[in-house]
């Protein structure tokens, strides 16, 4: 993200023409437009009968029966908010942290490095870290879980923090954008003053970039809502885990979880049961909607000030 | 006190960049350590068997190459659409441009497994396809189309003024200018978008998982409808979850480092004309 905005180009000036080139563009802008409109509202439209079916249980109990056709989603909300949160809450310090240290301490050529390996690493598919948590870090986390008892390793707790290991990469990508927007006048002003580095990063970077920052940790909260790979293989996938604190060492199931298992194939055959699914997934794309929403405006609001 | 914020803030941070950095050299560390083992030429040319305890990987390696270059030549006119309808034939700051970027972003925060359900939902459900190739390919270009777009939006963007301004003085009209001088100046963008679009579309499971892949007895299509491929991020997700059998585990170590050399040879083919648009931004 640079935070200047480029100059305008003189050529969009132009008057406007209606050029082969113009009409294959809007055309196939539209086409591409309208289809996936088309099919987001097909999703959502088909999620409302289990919404009239349900009303307001469909998100306050935690009770999935498709058989008996009961679907309560409450057990589903808490997980993907719970293993979001956990990975929030582990990523966020890691991430500031090391990107305070590529963008305020790290001579640029250095920084560079470090930031285009860290964005190879945000590459690596969500299958290979779902295999990592299925063959090593299940095995830590009931160790470390002894104490409590557990059922297994598969816990809300392991989609956690195997989703905070996920994230990283792009938080602290993001975060150091954010930093690296403040004006380095700005910086150069604080010193001047008499301000030490961490004095400066602590009054005048961070105050500065948060806006970016904040919207660095939406983004990554999206990202940790909406993973589904990853978090179906070492979650457990237990239903109707009614929220409780105790829930965080116990296997359970995310939106993600449910919609991407073998149910959704059984549903087809049921209107009702298939219309659950799909609300399902509207919550889940209701959710990853105000995360990047609010991500964008936040950022928007960043390149307003710092311009 | 001055003192000792004065210490802890760059020694709070250099930890966590180390834990960043030996998080990630742990990961690929171990991927290279346990999946090497497992590889050698016949793993690389010969089939499944015995439900991926024993034999190769090649349909799932040949059906992850269809899926990919589906998805590129799904989203590579599409994007080159949009960017060219973005920064050329919009108005500049106009609402419609604002709206497009928007959906852009909008579009690359949609999870993966929604696309997977919406591919269950159009292609299986309406289109009564069965699980295609097709479908599969179409999901994945739909997944990979911001990077691809918002990439040729940055190239295009960045294009000297005084190209066009000297294009438009020789008398070129738009389609012209588009043409002889934005075109040939944004190849370089659409290589590394389609690397970048590659690298993402080779490692995704989750759009592919309903209305394209299987987990055996599929080999090369020869049709759209009921013509599934195996793909080697869904072989390791099905695999997975049956680890108990050591055989295999060696099996599904070797497909995930493949998987992973295969992602990462894409991002690095992104990455130097990647960095030398960084320095020109900066510079």
């Amino acid at each position: 993200m640079t935070s200047a905005a480029p100059a305008m180009p003189a050529w969009t000036r132009a008057r406007p023409g209606w050029d082969p080139i113009a009409i294959a563009a809007i055309g196939l802008t539209t086409f591409i437009g309208v289809a996936l409109l088309a099919a987001l509202v097909a999703l959502i439209a088909q999620a409302i009968p289990v919404v009239q079916y349900e009303g307001w249980r469909l998100i306050t109990e935690a009770d999935w029966f498709f058989r008996h056709e009961r679907f309560g989603a409450l057990a589903m909300i808490f997980g993907s908010f719970a293993v979001a949160l956990i990975a929030l809450a582990l990523a966020t310090p890691i991430s500031l942290g090391a990107a305070l240290l590529t963008s305020e301490f790290l001579p640029p050529s250095a920084r560079l490095a470090v930031k285009s390996i860290i964005e190879l690493l945000a590459g690596i598919p969500s299958v290979v870290y779902g295999l990592l948590g299925i063959l090593i870090l299940r095995d830590w986390i009931f160790t470390l879980l002894t104490p409590f008892d557990p059922i297994s390793g598969d816990t809300l707790l392991t989609a956690g923090v195997l989703l905070a290991v996920m994230i990283i990469p792009t938080v602290m990508t993001l975060c150091d954008d954010a930093l690296q927007s403040v004006p380095r006048r700005q910086r150069q002003a604080a010193r001047g003053l008499g301000l030490n580095r961490s004095e400066t990063i602590l009054y005048v970077s961070l105050p500065q970039a948060w806006p970016g920052i904040l919207a660095a940790l939406l983004l990554g909260l999206g990202r940790a809502i909406g993973e589904m790979i990853a978090v179906f293989l070492v979650i457990g996938r237990m239903d109707n885990q009614a929220p409780s604190l105790a829930a965080i060492i116990a296997p359970a199931q995310t939106l993600t979880t449910k919609i991407g298992g073998a149910e959704a194939f059984i549903a087809m055959g049921n209107p009702l049961h298939w219309s659950a699914i799909l609300s399902l997934g509207s919550m889940l794309l209701l959710m990853t909607a105000i995360a990047a929403g609010a991500a964008a405006l936040l950022r928007h609001f960043t390149v307003g000030r710092s311009a | 006190m001055r003192k000792f914020i004065h210490w802890i803030i760059p020694i709070s941070a250099a930890l966590c960049g180390a834990i960043a950095v030996l998080l990630m050299v742990g990961i690929i560390g171990v991927l290279v350590q346990r999946g090497a083992s497992a590889l050698n030429w016949s793993f690389l040319s010969s089939g499944l068997q015995n439900a991926g305890a024993a034999g190769g990987i090649l349909y799932q390696i040949v059906g992850t190459l269809i899926l990919i270059t589906t998805a590129l030549a799904v989203a590579a006119p599409l994007s080159l659409a949009i960017a060219l309808l973005h920064s050329v034939y919009l108005a500049p700051e106009s609402r419609w441009k604002h709206a497009l970027r928007e959906s852009l972003l909008f579009l690359n925060a949609i999870p993966a497994v929604l696309i997977g359900i919406l591919g269950l939902l159009v292609f299986v459900q309406y289109f009564d396809w069965g699980k295609s190739w097709l479908a599969g390919g179409i999901l994945l270009g739909v997944m990979i189309l911001p990077t691809l777009a918002v990439t040729l939006i940055e190239k295009i963007t960045s294009i000297p003024n005084r190209y066009v301004d000297a294009a438009r003085g020789l008398g070129l009209r738009t389609p012209q200018i588009v043409s002889s001088v934005i075109l040939p100046q944004s190849v370089s963008a659409l290589f590394t978008g389609s690397m970048l679009g590659l690298a993402r579309a080779a490692g995704e499971t989750a759009p592919i998982l309903f209305a394209a892949a299987v987990f055996s007895g599929a080999t090369l299509p020869d049709g759209i409808k009921n013509n599934p491929v195996l793909a080697l991020p869904y072989h390791i997700f099905v695999l997975a979850q049956d680890t108990f059998n050591p055989a295999a585990q060696t099996n599904l170590w070797g497909s995930a480092l493949i998987l992973l050399a295969i992602v990462m040879a894409f991002s690095l083919a992104a990455l130097p004309l990647r960095l030398r648009a960084h320095e020109e931004a900066h510079s």
